[in-house]
């Protein structure tokens, strides 16, 4: 039976996880996109997208459009994968109930 | 780690709202306001078509046709804002040049067949407009296939079987029927 991934069940981080692997693998959304999409704050978002940037499921791209700094995050295949795996652990549960 | 099996429901649950939210807030947000714009220019054109002398109608038609071509390509930059894609990006593209040539071979189909009066040309213009719109919607987004072949219908309705009030029954209809649309995409997506 797949495990459970202790980084990706906390729920904000759930969410954002679940949001990156709804995109197309070669989509990239905006930090303030996905603030709004999860109605999460700039403070709440950041800390939780280091923790998973560090885990190696996010890619985080910073760069400069028209003279601003903007953040595109992307789920990387990895956390993709673990994604999948977590859903798969999480039904599995409900299948043993 | 172990979970109940309540708490890993709620996760699913939790899951799915984002994985909703997300498809709505990136393949539907934005196409709402397209419907507005040319449900509105369509709403005012064939209303003035109705109760206008013929050549100040051809003209609101005229400025109402720019504004429309202005305002889409403004929408359609803003489509998607905040999501970056090299395949995207170039899908937004093909779907330009698309409308451009739609345009285009309208106005050739036009100059060709030279149709008679006003009720004629608009149908031209409306049968080659829902053409690209069932195109689009069969590439992109297929439930909009049938709000396409209703307007086209609609409009088929009001050509052959009531002339008199054509230009209202487009407007009303037509032009209503599309501001409709778009709002209630825009409330329920």
């Amino acid at each position: 039976m797949t495990e459970l991934n202790e980084t990706i069940h906390q729920t904000v981080r759930l969410r954002i996880m679940a949001a990156l692997v709804t995109l197309e693998a070669d989509q990239e959304v905006d930090f303030s996109y996905l603030r709004n999409l999860l109605d999460v704050t700039d403070g709440n978002l950041g800390a939780h997208l280091r923790k998973l940037e560090e885990a190696g499921y996010i890619v985080v791209n910073k760069l400069f459009e028209d003279r601003k700094p903007h953040t595109y995050i992307a789920a990387s295949l990895e956390g993709r994968k673990v994604f999948k795996d977590h859903v798969e652990a999480l039904e599995s549960i409900l299948k043993v109930k | 780690m172990n979970i109940s099996p309540s708490e890993a429901e709620e996760a699913l649950v939790a899951i799915q709202a984002v994985v909703q939210k997300t498809r709505r807030y990136i393949s539907k947000s934005g196409v709402y306001a397209f419907l507005i714009v040319w449900g509105a220019i369509w709403l005012l054109g064939f209303s003035g078509s109705q109760f206008l002398p013929g050549k100040l109608a051809g003209n609101i038609w005229i400025g109402l046709d720019i504004l429309g071509g202005v305002l889409s390509v403004v929408v359609g930059v803003r489509l998607n804002r905040g999501v970056r894609s090299s395949t995207q990006s170039a899908s937004g593209k093909r779907i330009a040049w698309f409308w451009l040539l739609v345009f285009l071979y309208c106005s050739a189909a036009i100059g060709v067949a030279w149709p008679a009066d006003g009720k004629q040309l608009a149908m031209f213009i409306i049968l080659f407009v829902m053409l690209g719109w069932m195109a689009m919607g069969l590439l992109l987004s297929f439930a909009s296939v049938r709000w396409g072949l209703a307007l086209t219908a609609l409009a088929l309705t009001g050509y052959f079987l009531l002339p008199g009030i054509y230009y209202l029954w487009m407007a009303v209809l037509g032009g209503g029927g599309m501001i409709a649309l778009g709002l209630y995409i825009r409330s329920r997506w």
